[in-house]
């Protein structure tokens, strides 16, 4: 634990101290018990371990805790907003865009970050936004009929 | 059937707000207090003697609190298959010999990951090379090297639980090098079929294995507790009683002293069930030095050292009438099961269940092999055999339908079975949607105007389309160890209940489909269900999720507990309104009426109350349970294909529409559509969702994925190299329903997750055929195979 950084977590301030070798992703999981980001791979080949960094996507396990020093970082942890689940959320559980639920959080993010600089994406935005996370159990149709009636609100 | 309330509906998943929000705990978040972490040093080489091993400098190492061999576990065996036949023949670290490139050696237990995996550097292990062999075909000749020399005894670990101990020796009757297994099955007079028929072909297929890419890696926390001697354990798992009951075996603890804990499943697809030494050396090193240990293996080991499919070969040979009925067919598979038996005596088993019970073919001879390689172990994967002999089976038969100008179509709906067959063996079809199956799939596809077949223009278009079909069939549920699941209702103060079950939710929505199941029986809403499942300690017994038991068997036994909970309800209301017979009450909405004046009406809590009261303080508790198989008491025989497989086969039709770029041989699916049976649909988004995932899983199996091996080193153990579908490679999808009712499921369902992986292999196989015109007859279909089918290569 050498090093302090200071972090925009969930919209919440937080000083934590970090290892020069750790990445985000096991800053996360491990330190801070936010195991709702996934580890998939631990090679940056999966999107499971998703989150936003200053808003975009990016693999946690690829970034080294120490370069986000003085960043914002959203999790799935903070994307429901007070008790209540993000449209994202619900509309993902109600077409049956979940099954194991091992790849929803970092498709979760995706989708947020694609929803909220283009709101009414085409159905090849929509599978191109989500091409570098993998799910194994729904095929994907299911995921991509969520996001769009989320684009058709 | 259309008045359900629930069943049927498209209800959203119980367990989608914990996932959404990431608060579903699985087995790879699981941190406890005082957990040592647990790094499996393994073998660099396919074949080797074990000479020596020093751990002394490994144990030296700060932080360091244990390191294992498999001199400490010499006397541990277990195995998938563990029958006086097939004595288990895997040990969790290997002893005297290494048989594939990742087998494991040694086991670290350290403060952290970071020192384990110091500690394996400083492992010193003599090896002594042997040779090796990396074919199934190469294995079974005279002079291969041998790769399992020891003596296995032949006894069983499943003998309390079955398996008959019998006194003759089972050397088998065949006498081929590397045997692991062997099925013969037959009937009918094949010979005989092949001089009645006018057109006899032959082909072989030849299958690659592939890997399941489970999104959560596999992984198990284990922390034994001295003084209560319990050993509590989180795994990644689909049956938690099976892993129990191979850990009391191999551990030497009674069942009741090993609680699995409930945790979500990232993933399965038949790659979580057997028992894995990562999970046996956590649990033996958590009870060795008293703390928790975590085993977590990394992607590169879960494609190395977990499970792959088998790479089969499959060799058909059929006779057909001019008309295409069929009347003889000779089949041998030559699967290769890696280093240990993992599920090889099954798979060639499977490979016959799921052949017959699809064409009715009067004279049949069926025979398997599974074969010892140094080549990674396999297991079951979605499907289990399915995959690769529908792809065989039917691309054979489209080879012939095109031999003999027969419309593959029309000589599907000619050989396929009905509803009302009983199969060979005595398996009866109370339900068979095959011929629907057919003329949905066929209208969807537009089959007679995308089949190219038939038509002479001849397109100088760079890209070719063309269409295919294939069906495929899968149990629902089958005699395996436990044999039965079981359920318990236990109703609350309030009306709501609590659903006790051992299945657990693999990501299929097992949650959700039985919630509605008790929800139906017992006339409740959803939002009064609680679920308490996966816990060997809270929960009964269930088969587990695989051999896709759990909509028919544990459904039925939810179905069962529910109405069990029901009477009770309905016997204590029925003295409160005066009502002489019970049958003359229904339920809705935690609510008793009579059927005939529904505003006389109880609460359930009424009913409850008036049972604590007056019943010896019975607060009403429902159990049901259900048997694999109702109508037998054994395993099948997997070496003579005897016995009863399963109550309810699935069914499914699939089609496939591609476009192959004739420059680039890169094969496109357009369009896949599903008409699958799969009995009455509990949930028809579940359905949907499962044939999604299988239709996913099939198309990559056909295009793109193969796990590559070269002399058993894995050169693409990670999603940039193994070719799994993305976002980008989703086709246009169908899926129609054929709603048969099965009389043995509950409201009719059967099972949906695993059977229409395997169809759309042969569908897209057939369609390139279509396309191109010529046959591929090996899968994955890669551009490279595309491009040498058309002579660019
Ligand atoms: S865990 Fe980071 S991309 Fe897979
Ligand atoms: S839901 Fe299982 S990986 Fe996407």
């Amino acid at each position: 634990m050498n090093k302090m950084i200071e972090l925009k977590l969930n919209g919440e301030t937080r000083k934590i101290y970090v290892n020069d070798n750790q990445t985000l992703l096991e800053v996360l999981r491990e330190d801070l018990g936010l195991t709702g980001t996934k580890k998939g791979c631990n090679q940056g080949e999966c999107g499971a371990c998703t989150v936003l960094l200053e808003g975009k996507p990016v693999s946690s396990c690829l970034i080294l805790a120490v370069k986000v020093n003085g960043k914002s970082i959203m999790t799935i942890e903070g994307v429901a907003e007070e008790g209540h689940l993000h449209p994202i959320q619900e509309v993902f559980n109600e077409k049956g865009a979940i099954q194991c639920g091992f790849c929803t959080p970092g498709m979760i993010l995706v989708t947020k970050d694609l929803l909220d600089k283009n709101p009414r994406p085409t159905f090849k935005e929509i599978k191109d936004a989500i091409s570098g996370n993998i799910c194994r159990c729904t095929g994907y149709i299911k995921i991509i009929e969520a996001i769009q009636s989320l684009a058709e609100r | 059937m259309s008045d359900y309330k629930f069943i049927g509906k498209d209800i959203p998943r119980v367990d989608g707000p914990v996932k959404a929000t990431g608060k579903a705990i699985y087995t790879v978040d699981i941190k406890l207090p005082g957990m040592l972490y647990g790094k499996i040093l393994r073998s660099p080489y396919p074949h080797a003697r074990i000479l020596n091993i020093d751990t002394s400098e490994a144990e030296k190492l700060p932080g360091v609190q244990a390191v294992i061999t498999g001199e400490d576990l010499r006397e541990v065996r277990y195995a998938f298959v563990d029958t006086p036949r097939y004595p288990a023949d895997e040990q969790p670290l290997a002893v005297n010999k290494v048989r594939y490139i990742g087998d494991e050696v040694a086991v670290v237990a350290a403060d952290n990951e970071a020192i384990a995996e110091k500690a394996l550097t400083l492992i010193k292990v003599d090896y002594e090379i042997l040779p090796a062999v990396f074919t199934a075909e190469e294995a079974m000749e005279a002079d291969a090297p041998v790769i399992h020399d020891e003596q296995l005894e032949g006894t069983s670990a499943w003998e309390d639980w079955g398996v008959a101990q019998k006194k003759q020796s089972h050397e088998s009757e065949v006498k081929i090098s590397n045997l692991s297994g062997h099925t013969a099955v037959s009937f009918g007079n094949v010979e005989q079929g092949f001089l009645e028929s006018d057109y006899i072909r032959e082909d072989r297929f030849e299958l690659k294995a592939t890997a399941h890419c489970q999104m959560e890696p596999h992984a198990a926390v284990a922390s034994y507790d001295p003084v209560t001697q319990k050993l509590h354990v989180w795994l990644s798992t689909m049956g938690i009683f099976l892993k129990r009951y191979f850990l009391s075996k191999t551990l030497n603890l009674p069942a009741s002293k090993i609680r699995v804990h409930h945790t979500y499943v990232g993933g399965a697809f038949g790659g979580k069930i057997d028992l894995f030494p990562y999970e046996f050396c956590a649990a033996y090193l958590s009870i060795k030095l008293g703390r928790p240990v975590k085993i977590e293996l990394d992607r590169e080991e879960v494609f190395m050292t977990t499970r792959q499919r088998h790479p089969i070969i499959v060799k058909i040979k059929s006779g057909v009438k001019k008309d295409g009925t069929i009347l003889a067919q000779d089949i041998k598979v030559i699967a290769d099961n890696g280093a240990y038996r993992g599920s090889g005596p099954v798979v060639i088993f499977l490979c016959h269940g799921f052949s017959f019970p699809i064409y009715n073919v009067p004279n049949y001879r069926y025979e398997g092999f599974s074969i010892y390689t140094n080549n990674g172990i396999r297991g079951p994967q979605r499907g289990h055999g399915a995959p690769q002999i529908r792809f065989s089976i039917d691309s054979h038969l489209d080879l012939i339908a095109r031999d003999i100008g027969l419309d593959l179509v029309e000589m599907m709906f000619k050989n396929v079975r009905h509803k009302g067959d009983i199969l060979p063996n005595g398996d009866r079809l109370n339900s068979c949607g095959l011929t629907e199956g057919l003329q949905g799939a066929a209208k969807a596809i537009d089959w007679k105007n995308k089949r190219r077949q038939f038509k002479t223009e001849t397109e100088n278009s760079r890209y070719k389309r063309g269409a295919g079909i294939s069906l495929c069939s899968m149990f629902s549920g089958a005699m395996y160890y436990p044999f039965a699941s079981a359920a318990i209702v236990k109703l609350h103060d309030d009306g709501s209940a609590t659903l006790f079950t051992g299945a657990q939710d693999i990501g299929q929505g097992s949650y959700t489909t039985l919630s509605q199941v008790l929800a139906e029986e017992l006339g409740i809403d959803m939002e009064d269900i609680h679920v308490v499942a996966g816990d060997t300690d809270l929960c009964p017994i269930d088969l587990g999720s695989f051999l896709s038991a759990t909509a028919l068997v544990t459904g039925n036994a939810v179905k069962l507990a529910a109405a069990d909970a029901k009477r009770q309800l309905l016997e204590c209301a029925a003295e409160i309104l005066g009502v002489d017979n019970i049958e003359d009450l229904e339920t809705c909405s935690k609510k008793i009426f009579l059927k005939k004046e529904p505003q006389k009406s109880i609460h359930f809590s009424q009913a409850i109350q008036a049972s604590v009261f007056k019943r010896d303080g019975n607060p009403i508790i429902g159990r049901g349970s259900y048997k694999g198989y109702p109508e037998t008491d054994r395993y099948p025989s997997l070496a003579k294909g005897k016995g009863l497989f399963t109550g309810a086969y699935g069914f499914a039709v699939q089609a496939a529409e591609v476009e192959v770029d004739t420059l680039t041989g890169k094969v496109n699916l357009l369009k896949a559509v599903t008409y699958h049976d799969c009995g009455y649909p509990l949930n028809k988004n579940i359905v949907e969702g499962q044939v999604h995932g299988c239709v996913s899983m099939g198309a990559g199996q056909a295009l793109s994925e193969e796990v590559f091996l070269e002399k058993g080193q894995l050169f693409n153990p990670s999603f940039l190299t193994y070719k799994l579908p993305i976002s980008l490679d989703t086709p246009e999808s169908v899926e129609g329903l054929v709603a048969t009712i099965e009389p043995s499921g509950p409201f009719g369902a059967k099972e949906v997750g695993e059977g229409s992986v395997a169809g759309i292999l042969g569908a897209i196989g057939n369609a390139v055929h279509d396309a191109i015109g010529v046959r591929i007859k090996g899968l994955p279909i890669t551009p490279e195979k595309v491009l040498r089918a058309l002579g660019k290569i």
